[in-house]
């Protein structure tokens, strides 16, 4: 348990770094529509980044499927991938930049933005049940699968989808001038 | 053959001299809502068609019309 909590911290100290960064950099703009401009922006260039360390962190958990490694090291990393898999499910459920002020976070998560965001959604909830049936049919050719691992398969592949899909939508949003 | 929302939101800014930026401060939304809404790439909502429609001083039939 505590191997499990010590990934937590490790998760929250790493967040709260990138936050205060995020704050310093973003102190320079004195209109509310150019700061949501510029953290829109970020946000659809950013969420390519999120999907690859998303993907990367998976890594732990794919090469000890099966067995029972119980490393400080891999526990460590399985909590950092549950943590930052609430934190990407909570942006994707709600406007996200919770530490911007109100109107910032409100024009961020214009009308636009929901749209694209509901279809991410769609696509991620598209997945998780692909994935979810694809598990549900091994389990009927005899392959041994655990409820932590099927829960970590689904996640896998919904988190994913609706992060790449609301990424591809962003940039076509931006770019589409 | 497919029905689409098309728009003369691009020749109206232009003409007022108004950029994206600009016209979507005066709506509130941000620009990149006003970009996908000149290209057709994504269709407004009736709301936001009405402030669209009032900000650029025309009806929202003159502004938005169905394209078959």
């Amino acid at each position: 348990m505590t191997k499990y909590l010590m990934g937590m911290a490790a998760g929250i100290a790493v967040g709260l770094i990138i936050v205060a960064i995020m704050k310093w950099r973003t102190g320079k703009f004195t209109s509310v529509a150019a700061k949501a401009e510029y953290l829109s922006q970020r946000r659809a260039r950013m969420l390519p980044a999120i999907t690859v360390i998303f993907l990367s962190q998976q890594a732990a958990f794919f090469s000890t499927l099966g067995t029972h490694d119980d490393r400080p090291v891999t526990a460590v990393k399985i909590s950092a991938w549950l943590l930052l898999s609430i934190v990407i499910l909570a942006a994707l459920a709600t406007k996200g930049f919770w530490l911007e002020r109100r109107e910032v976070r409100d024009l961020i998560d214009d009308e636009n933005t929901r749209a694209n965001r509901n279809d991410a959604m769609r696509w991620g909830f598209l997945g998780s049940m692909a994935a979810a049936i694809v598990v549900y049919a091994l389990t009927m050719f005899q392959v041994e699968i655990s409820a932590r691992d099927a829960v970590h398969i689904v996640m896998t592949v919904g988190i994913p989808a609706a992060l790449i899909r609301w990424g591809l939508l962003e940039r076509r949003a931006h770019r589409s001038a | 053959m497919p029905e689409r929302l098309a728009n003369g939101l691009k020749e109206r800014r232009t003409e007022l001299g108004l950029t994206q930026a600009e016209l979507a401060e005066k709506v509130g939304v941000t620009r990149k809502t006003v970009n996908t809404v000149e290209n057709g790439v994504f269709t407004p909502s009736a709301t936001l068609a009405i402030k669209l429609a009032q900000a650029l001083g025309l009806s929202v039939e003159q502004l938005f019309w169905i394209e078959r």
